[in-house]
């Protein structure tokens, strides 16, 4: 059975759900789809369903606010749904709760969001070492601490925001340890001071930092996390303005759980897969698809918003969904020229004010390269296949010109995580290898599945004769 | 400044089947040059299923399946590396009587051509292959079948080819072909490529190179959709496809399981392999969740398509070009990655002047008249 | 060691009890069983199929595949997976 619709939408974080708004809002029939059982995306999660706890802060009142906006729209909210195809113009598949589903429009926004970077260091696959991103679900939608005695470590504000909480449940913080010095942050108040109530939340998490007297070492990195079967102390050092280690003394901290975290690379799987036009953008965390103001892609009548066309952070990504489902409904004949315009200039507006904040955060989450020139060769960089950055360096002196042959090489990226984890940092290794741009080295060529999915459901129940086998090969 | 060198041999294509070519050209004595407007072996040759089996094989290659097979099988031996061969025995699957009869015919003439393959009753099948379903009725048996790891065939030939002499050109591509008075001289972003004899190599492209030489050759682009596990729990041991040809199986020493068989996505020459028809897949996916039940738990974890040559009568491109001296055309191979080193053997040994010991096939057949 | 529920505050479902290879581990009805586990002291899930060394969850939002196991012999991501009462829980992976 394929449902119809005016309109796609795929991720319901902020961005999507906004551009599910506002397409629906201007008469469009508009299908938000997402894996998660709520709207919200990573960062304005629900807590869990059946779990209350205090809730505080302008994620949880964001979140809330666009969840009952939502809930009182038109838009056919279809949550709890893996989608593992995307094709035609446009096609969804999707396993849900009743098994095989899909779903078709002339028109599709991908909003799927962005995924956590984390630049590898000798013992990152230990149990209790999990990502700063994964912490703050933890926290936010869990009422769960990530351990006993908690290491917080990377770059960017997450990592002042998952410290923050932590000590706000009653946790405790065994170190915070920034790779940026307090210089960075001190270049960065004018960027951040555009947005004074987001820097009065950051600051605020300073307060509760300063408070709980962690100890706190700015322009410092995890050189390992030490442990047998499980993660038991990590060890930290000083490291220079570009991320890379230096000597110095290097600390010792005893903990259960490492959280850690250097920034976010944009997700992007739908306009990749659909082949729209994509450039590498540093700052914006990797490679991103080319966009029109309103978030048009190359591809007619593909449009896309949010992290995943770029690290901006949640609000902007609001901003910038809105528009995007503005423009869907332009197109398709729903907003005359008059009522978009008057509609999407304000919102344009309102994006281009949130630039210089936007571009701030990022800069504090984007990529720093001599970090990465600095793992070790032992280290492994892809985690679901044990792939060491030796191993790439190899499949470089061997020839593997770019991040698909390098794959084809090695296998690294080929596990079922499908080069998530490990695609940003292996190609910034296989560039720095041969000297040449990461444009050069390009990214993972995208396939189905978006996520990995089980046969049984996908295939159904079925009987061998309607299988449509097409005719015999000649003999 | 030196002259640029004029290569005895130029190859245009370096999958398989131009590959095999280079490298056994250069070690015959010719400098040979080996351009591709992409890695080596990164289309049909890098992204196929692996496949070593007679019994997708068309019967008039049978005796080049064989070869090629004991080729791949001896990698190691004559290429240098590994490309993640492993002999095993294969099933090929009647599930309904319509299928049985299918088998029988199939088996039969493949038979005829040499292939050691044998009709066995299901429970036979089912002590070959403990992985298989009950409900098979009875099955083609060879114990000539594997698998090589397509993704590894660049790495190997790579290395091979730099170490033979052979000079790679990677990400050369090749935009026209200049015929001069001593041979050949391709055109090129980075210059021109000059040889006295070349071979036109390039799978499903091979229709746009014989353009070059104003020669029409017109080729079919097949669409092929596989997809792979992530790695499980051993499930099967064997290669195991169905009468009709539509679905190969097996499962990977790391644990990954492969499903291929021909079922079409959507591409072509132009765009390469642009998206999978989600209903092919999941109907490719029930048949071998058919043939193999416990495949049913694993997850997919990523599908692709790849192109397949096809001329007119399905049977290879592999021979001289008719009318134009020194130039030579070799693909469109029915299952190309099986049979494609033997193949490019036989058009080694004739281009370096010696009798091959399994025939070609010229094109003669395919000609036609160019259109206006 | 493990993750620490917030009580503070936190009212949760109840208890709902299941195995582990066996094992019995009560956690709130719903939680993600990645969650429960690790809240039970069981961090690691699986060992690496190459490398064969120990993984637990990593990203807890459905995308790393460290903490796949199999609930009644399916292949399932514990961090996407809420808790059920009598579900049957494998550790090991996919290779198991």
């Amino acid at each position: 059975m394929i449902r119809p619709a005016d309109c796609l939408v795929l991720g319901a974080g902020p961005a999507g759900t906004e551009a599910a708004l506002a397409a629906a809002e201007a008469g469009l029939d508009v299908v938000l789809i997402d894996e998660q059982a709520d709207a919200g995306g990573q960062g304005w999660r629900a807590p869990l369903s059946g779990l209350t706890m205090p809730r505080k802060g302008a994620d949880a009142e964001a979140g809330d606010g666009l969840r009952a906006r939502l809930a009182a729209s038109g838009v056919d909210r279809r949550l709890g749904r893996r989608v593992w195809s995307v094709g035609g113009a446009f096609r969804l598949d999707a396993v849900g709760p009743d098994g095989a589903e899909a779903y078709e429009a002339p028109r599709l926004v991908a909003a799927t969001g962005a995924h956590e970077r984390v630049v590898p260091f000798p013992g990152w696959t230990l149990p209790g070492v999990i990502g700063l991103a994964g912490a703050t679900v933890l926290l936010k939608a869990q009422a769960v601490l990530p351990g006993r005695r908690v290491v917080v470590a990377g770059a960017g504000p997450l990592l002042f925001a998952v410290a923050a909480g932590i000590i706000a449940k009653g946790g405790e913080v065994a170190a915070i340890v920034d790779m940026d010095g307090r210089l960075a942050w001190a270049r960065r108040l004018p960027g951040l001071a555009r947005r004074l109530d987001l820097l009065k939340e950051g600051l605020g998490w300073t307060w509760s930092i300063l408070g709980a007297r962690v100890p706190f070492l700015a322009g410092h990195g995890v050189r390992c996390a030490a442990g047998r079967s499980e993660v038991e102390a990590v060890i930290v050092g000083p490291v220079d303005a570009d991320g890379a280690p230096i000597a110095g003394p290097e600390r010792r901290f005893a903990c259960d759980a490492l959280a850690v975290g250097h920034g976010l690379v944009p997700g992007g799987e739908v306009p990749k897969i659909l082949r729209a036009a994509h450039l590498y953008d540093r700052l914006r965390g990797g490679f991103i698809p080319e966009l029109d103001p309103y978030g048009r892609t190359t591809i007619e009548n593909l449009y896309a918003c949010g992290d995943g066309t770029g690290i901006r952070g949640a609000r902007p990504s609001a901003v910038a969904g809105r528009l995007a489902g503005l423009a869907a409904a332009h197109d398709a004949g729903r907003l005359d020229a008059t009522a978009f315009t008057a509609l999407a200039e304000p919102t344009l507006q309102a994006l281009a004010d949130y630039r210089p904040f936007a571009d701030t955060v990022a800069g504090a989450m984007a990529l720093k390269p001599a970090q990465v020139a600095a793992i070790t060769p032992a280290t492994v960089v892809c985690r679901c296949e044990d792939v060491s950055r030796a191993e790439i360096d190899a499949a470089v002196d061997a020839g593997a010109g770019d991040i698909n042959q390098m794959k084809h090489f090695t296998r690294c990226g080929m596990g079922p995580c499908q080069g998530r984890m490990c695609g940003d940092v292996a190609a910034e290794l296989v560039a720095q290898r041969r000297g040449v741009t990461r444009e050069t080295v390009g990214y993972w060529t995208q396939r189905v599945p978006l996520r990995p999915v089980p046969f049984d459901t996908m295939i159904g129940s079925f009987d061998y004769a309607d299988i449509p086998i097409p005719p015999p090969a000649p003999l | 400044m030196s002259q640029a060198p004029i290569y005895d041999l130029g190859v245009i294509g370096g999958g398989v089947v131009g590959s095999t070519l280079a490298l056994l050209a250069q070690r015959g004595g010719l400098s040979t040059a080996l351009l591709d407007r992409g890695p080596l072996c990164r289309e049909a040759s890098g992204v196929n299923a692996g496949t070593l089996t007679l019994q997708m094989t068309r019967v008039a290659l049978i005796p080049h399946a064989m070869r090629a097979h004991a080729m791949w099988a001896s990698a190691r031996d004559w290429l240098g590396h590994d490309v993640g061969v492993v002999v095993c025995d294969g099933l090929s699957l009647a599930f309904t009587e319509r299928e049985a009869a299918l088998l029988e015919e199939r088996a039969g003439k493949r038979r005829a051509a040499g292939a050691p393959i044998t009709i066995i009753s299901r429970d036979e099948a089912l002590r070959v292959e403990p992985g298989i379903s009950d409900r098979t009725l009875m099955a083609g048996h060879c114990v000539v079948d594997g698998y090589a790891n397509a993704y590894l065939t660049g790495q190997a030939f790579r290395a091979a080819l730099v170490d033979a002499g052979v000079a790679v050109m990677e990400n050369r591509g090749v935009s026209g072909l200049d015929r001069t008075d001593n041979g050949f001289v391709a055109r090129t972003a980075q210059g021109p490529v000059s040889f006295r004899r070349v071979v036109l190599a390039g799978g499903v492209w091979i229709e746009p190179m014989m353009a070059w030489l104003g020669v029409h050759l017109p080729i079919k682009v097949l669409v092929n959709q596989l997809s792979v596990t992530e790695r499980i729990r051993p499930v099967m041991r064997t290669v195991v496809g169905i009468a009709s040809g539509l679905l190969s199986l097996k499962q990977y020493p790391h644990g990954t399981v492969v499903i291929g068989g021909g079922w079409q996505g959507i591409g072509d020459r132009e765009r390469g392999g642009v998206e999978l028809v989600p209903e092919r897949l999941v109907g490719n996916i029930r048949l071998a969740c058919h043939a193999i039940p416990e495949l049913a738990g694993a997850r997919l974890a990523r599908a692709w398509a790849g192109l397949e040559a096809e001329t007119a009568d399905a049977l290879p491109a592999a021979g001289p070009i008719p009318g134009i001296p020194d130039a030579y055309v070799c693909g469109s191979i029915h299952s190309g990655y099986t049979s494609g080193p033997s193949i490019a053997r036989s058009l080694a040994d004739v281009i370096l002047g010696r009798e091959p010991d399994l025939p070609l096939f010229p094109i003669d057949r395919l000609m036609k008249a160019a259109p206006p | 060691m493990s993750l620490v529920r917030v009580s503070n505050g936190v009212t949760r479902p109840a208890a709902a009890t299941f195995a582990v290879d066996g094992m019995e581990v009560s956690a709130p009805a719903g939680e993600p069983l990645a969650t429960a586990l690790a809240a039970a002291g069981l961090l690691g899930l699986r060992d690496s199929p190459r490398g064969g060394t120990p993984r637990g969850a990593f990203c807890h939002m459905g995308l790393c595949q460290e903490c796949v196991v199999t609930v009644d012999g399916r292949i399932v991501q514990a961090c996407l997976t809420p808790v059920r009462a009598g579900m049957q829980v494998g550790l090991g992976g996919t290779l198991r």
